[in-house]
């Protein structure tokens, strides 16, 4: 292994140099501003990363296998990053609050090591770099979701998600067992040569895809979900739904493709009927929230059965679309948790009706509002509308046309719900709606950047067709 | 029967090839197991009963007293008059114990020490499991006393006892690093785990010698965690008499107070026995390279002789610490291991490392 | 007797292993009082343990005794910490999530023992070869193919997170105004 080959690694690397650098900050910076700078060096630093992370960089496989890179992984890495600088520019406001001005470091700094994991879980090559790294982006956010210190509820999430997480972890790491002990190896590429359809590595799949499912809170595995939104602090919650979401996703589809492709006709079987579940069950108890934490997060359920669609199809253009699709959702979901945040740190409201009217009071919020749930729910000038056009199309194209005839009726029931929000922010009228507040420069920043990502994304179809260049399907 | 003092293999092996000439290899492996577990259980009597009675001796000379001197001479036969006295108390059932808890514990805390003491060479060929792992099979097995000591507190439903357990759980969790790493900078002196290799590569000089001045600190750190993990003044905060009564064992009577007992002084002797075997070279005569007839005139004292003789004299460091020091504070107690020794401790793995790499062991 | 006599004692020693391994995880799931139950858990671990020995890999049987001995401890004094009462016990199942819970979980061992015993297993072509310490720490730092090294510093990150979350949790709060 030579010196050069650990540029390969870079995103993992910088991000880690960056997790050391804050902690170094934290100890040796003594000043009345620490606080502060340590906000903005990350800031900065995390800006750095994500530009260095478009560089062209070379791609292979290290460490005999266990990391492997190509344009697929170093594409979706930047995804993951684009969202988590995002989310880092909205929690500033958070960040500085009088609760939390002591614990900037901590917060900031167990984002990261979530993110560093996050990428070397997309990066593995084998069950056991997998796993630490899903470990590694799971345990640091319970402490994150009990982060709020004077809420019940946030240390119930805190607890609700390293239990729930535990189990899930427990289930696969079961299956992963069943796969070493059926084909003698960790490793992806030899798992892929020799695995089967024999009973036990059928079993052996399906506790692994459980295990995935209650990551990617997938109905019936989606019970911790709204407990958890509800309760974390709402930054935490848009980075649960998107980026950890988003992560979970793409491992799942590049193990599904790469180690699953023997069974292929049976794991399309079992992602039919848990996407189906999902976009069902997560839009119909969408309608009936009123915790606009809960809204999104069942909101966020339905969204990854859309997921699924592309997941199943099992080619290239299902996996462009999954990329595609979880581009828009970052940017979409994050600018919906924006406002969300805006409001809550401003004025503690969380609920659908405190909204009545706050087009009246607040009309840019409540346009770049509409536009999220728009998004969200595909409707056309948006870019939401392309990302589910290309997940319908994929799917089609492998002939499951029952499943997005259900999709279909899905993204209307959808529509329904976010449409509801809008009424409530445009025509429902309120004795006493939210007052007209000034949001600080991070927000406004990040609100920008979300909706000008909107609008760009859906538009520049070179966007897709460079993620279509690294996409691949199937290996047959 | 080939029996030579200097030498036990070929005596073990002349016993197990009789056994398995003589019987099935099943039935063989089963007298093979009982044998070695009477033998050890006889040890552990001898031993026990005997560092008792070292102990008040040693207590009593320090104190200025004579100590035990009326059953037998110089008072030989006391303890023995103490257990048979011990086995014929009332077993105490207390009300609203939780009574399976209560009765397994003093199993738990004697049983991990007959797990240890199965790794350690006595001799030559005496020895009755030589994992690869030696070193690291005993840390392993000497941090599962405490659960039984945590028990016992627990279950025992008093408060004297409970604030015992927690303190002696603080204790061992945390002086155990110590334990281990000060191990490991001799694993990395020794290149190996294996404890009948690490004796043999005593042969021209042990290790405290070879290993100068790193080793020297390990052995220091060694002794000092070793005695905190075994409860021993004057690190006994976990029963510490004035305090606590008994601290976790205040509820015992009879045979399982004696479990408790025993294994706190065979605890104490397998601790010595390691720190025999890993830093002054177990049953292995002292040996300096270049000095032949020192060497070999060394040699005539046997093996077994040795490995008794440096037990008992770290034994005997043991007890004088003991009667010698001050019982420290639970803070004091945590600060000298987190502030002091683990650093230390640290550091020294390190210097014993570079030593190795640069070659400036001696010899 | 003709029977048991022909089974080897290392059949024996397994059949023993396992049996205390499958009474004791079921005590310890079904008990009521929490310090109990982190016994027999212990029960189990180390007879695991055991069966790792058994199998001539002493590494991992010593693993297994440190990490899930230490972890048993922190467990207990965890346990004797949120205890109020020496003879405080769980609330009662009702029936009917035993009920639930006996056919869950029967229904879990045969659908999983079925599909094991369906399995043919190959037996490994490898070269039986010892297991000695040099190798594993090898391995555990070599960069190449079945070396160990990514996993290992991965962990480092793992455990440092850990411990600042942990930390986060337990921090007290201090009144920074006055």
């Amino acid at each position: 292994m030579k010196f050069e080959d650990f540029l390969l690694m870079r995103h993992e690397l910088l991000l880690t140099i960056t997790a050391m650098l804050i902690l170094m900050a934290e100890i040796f910076i003594d000043n009345k501003n620490k606080n502060a700078i340590i906000r903005g060096l990350s800031i900065a630093l995390f800006s750095i990363v994500t530009i260095i992370g478009f560089l062209p960089a070379p791609t292979g496989a290290l460490f005999g296998g266990m990391y492997v890179t190509s344009g697929m992984h170093v594409l979706m890495k930047n995804v993951l990053n684009i969202g988590f600088l995002i989310v880092c520019i909205q929690s500033v406001k958070w960040l500085k609050s009088d609760n939390n001005n002591d614990r900037n470091f901590e917060y900031l700094m167990l984002l990261t090591s979530t993110l560093i994991g996050m990428n070397f879980m997309i990066s593995s090559g084998d069950f056991l770099m997998f796993y630490l790294g899903l470990e590694l982006a799971t345990i640091p956010i319970a402490a994150l979701a009990a982060f709020e210190r004077f809420s019940q509820k946030s240390a119930e999430a805190g607890v609700k998600l390293i239990l729930s997480s535990a189990l899930s972890s427990g289930i696969l790491l079961y299956g992963i067992s069943m796969i070493y002990g059926t084909t003698g190896s960790i490793y992806f590429i030899d798992i892929a040569k020799t695995f089967g359809t024999a009973p036990l590595q059928i079993l052996a799949f399906i506790f692994f895809a459980a295990g995935m499912a209650f990551k990617i809170s997938v109905v019936p595995f989606h019970l911790w979900t709204a407990d958890v939104y509800e309760g974390a602090p709402v930054n935490i919650t848009s980075y649960l739904s998107v980026i950890s979401k988003g992560a979970a996703v793409f491992i799942f589809m590049i193990v599904l493709f790469t180690v699953f492709r023997q069974i292929v006709n049976m794991w399309q079987d079992v992602i039919y009927i848990l996407s189906v579940l999902t976009m069902t069950i997560g839009n119909l108890f969408a309608i009936r929230q009123q915790n606009l934490k809960r809204f999104l997060a069942f909101s966020s359920i339905a969204q990854a059965g859309f997921l699924l669609l592309g997941v199943i199809s099992g080619t290239q253009l299902g996996m462009t679309a999954v990329i595609y699709f979880a581009l828009i959702y970052i940017f979409s979901n994050l600018a919906a948790f924006g406002v969300i945040a805006a409001i809550s740190n401003t004025t503690g409201k969380e609920n659908i009706k405190d909204y009545d009217g706050l087009y009246a009071t607040n009309p840019k919020l409540s346009l770049i509002m509409t536009l999220a749930l728009f998004s969200l729910a595909g409707i056309p000038p948006v870019a939401g509308f392309f990302g589910k056009f290309f997940l319908f199309t994929a799917a089609a194209q492998q002939g499951f046309y029952m499943l997005v005839l259900i999709a279909v009726i899905n993204a209307v029931i959808s529509l329904y719900y976010y449409l509801l929000v809008v009424k409530a922010m445009f025509i429902n009228k309120s004795d006493s709606p939210i007052a007209y507040f000034k949001s600080d420069f991070s927000t406004r920043l990040s609100l920008i950047v979300c909706v000008l990502g909107l609008f760009v994304i859906g538009f520049a179809s070179i966007i897709f067709e460079y993620i279509r260049s690294m996409s691949f399907g199937l290996l047959f | 029967m080939p029996f030579n003092i200097y030498d036990f293999t070929s005596f073990t092996q002349w016993i197990d090839k009789s056994l398995y000439d003589s019987c099935t290899p099943f039935w063989a492996m089963i007298w093979e197991m009982s044998i070695i577990g009477v033998v050890f259980l006889a040890f552990y009597a001898v031993v026990g009963l005997y560092l008792v009675y070292a102990e008040r001796k040693i207590c009593g000379f320090i104190q200025c007293r004579v100590g035990p001197n009326r059953v037998g001479p110089y008072g030989f036969f006391q303890t023995i008059a103490d257990l048979i006295k011990l086995l014929m108390k009332e077993l105490i059932y207390i009300k609203n114990a939780d009574k399976v808890l209560f009765n397994i514990a003093p199993f738990i805390v004697i049983i991990t020490s007959f797990l240890a003491i199965a790794a350690i060479p006595f001799a030559k060929g005496l020895h009755a499991i030589d994992f690869d792992i030696g070193v690291f099979y005993l840390m392993a097995v000497s941090s599962m006393g405490v659960i039984g000591l945590l028990l016992a507190g627990w279950s025992s439903n008093n408060k004297y006892s409970l604030i015992g357990a927690m303190r002696s759980g603080a204790q061992i969790v945390s002086y155990e690093l110590s334990v281990g790493l000060s191990l490991v900078t001799i694993v990395v002196l020794a290149g190996t785990m294996q404890l009948s290799q690490i004796v043999e590569l005593q042969r021209d000089g042990w290790f405290i010698f070879k290993g100068h001045i790193p080793a020297f600190i390990a052995f220091i750190i060694f002794i000092t965690a070793g005695i905190a993990e075994t409860n021993r003044g004057p690190f006994d905060l976990a029963e510490a008499e004035s305090e606590l009564t008994a601290g976790y064992h205040t509820e015992y009577s009879g045979i399982k107070f004696a479990f408790f007992f025993l294994a706190e002084y065979m605890n104490m002797f397998i601790i010595a026995s390691i720190a025999a075997t890993v830093f002054w070279g177990g049953w292995m005569p002292l040996h300096f390279p270049g000095l032949e007839n020192f060497n070999h005139f060394m040699d005539f004292i046997p093996p077994f002789i040795w490995y008794i003789g440096k037990t008992a004299v770290i034994i005997f460091i043991m007890m004088w610490f003991k009667w010698t020091f001050p019982r420290l504070r639970i803070d004091q107690l945590l600060n000298l291991e987190w502030k002091y020794l683990l650093p230390i401790n640290l550091f020294n793995v390190l210097l014993m490392a570079f030593i190795v790499l640069k070659g400036w062991e001696l010899f | 007797m003709e029977k048991i006599l022909a089974l080897t004692s290392n059949q024996i020693m397994f059949i023993i292993f396992s049996a205390v391994i499958v009474m004791f995880s079921i005590l310890t799931v079904t008990t009521r009082r929490i310090l109990r139950a982190a016994t027999y858990l212990l029960f189990v671990l180390v007879s695991t343990s055991g069966i790792y020995f058994m199998l001539q890999y002493q590494f991992l049987a010593a693993v297994q005794l440190t990490l899930y001995a230490g972890g048993i401890v922190v467990l207990i004094i965890f346990s004797i910490l949120l205890t109020s009462h020496i003879n405080q016990k769980f609330e009662a199942v009702s029936w009917k999530t035993i009920a639930f819970g006996t056919i869950a979980s029967i229904l879990g061992i045969v659908v999983c023992i079925t599909s094991i015993l369906q399995f043919q297993f190959k037996a490994s072509t490898l070269a039986i070869q010892e297991i000695n310490m040099k190798i594993i720490g090898r391995s555990l730092l070599n960069y190449g193919e079945n070396g160990f090294v990514l996993p290992f510093e991965v962990i480092s990150i793992l455990l440092l997170a850990a411990m600042i979350a942990a930390i986060i949790i337990a921090k007290k709060v201090k009144d920074t105004k006055i």
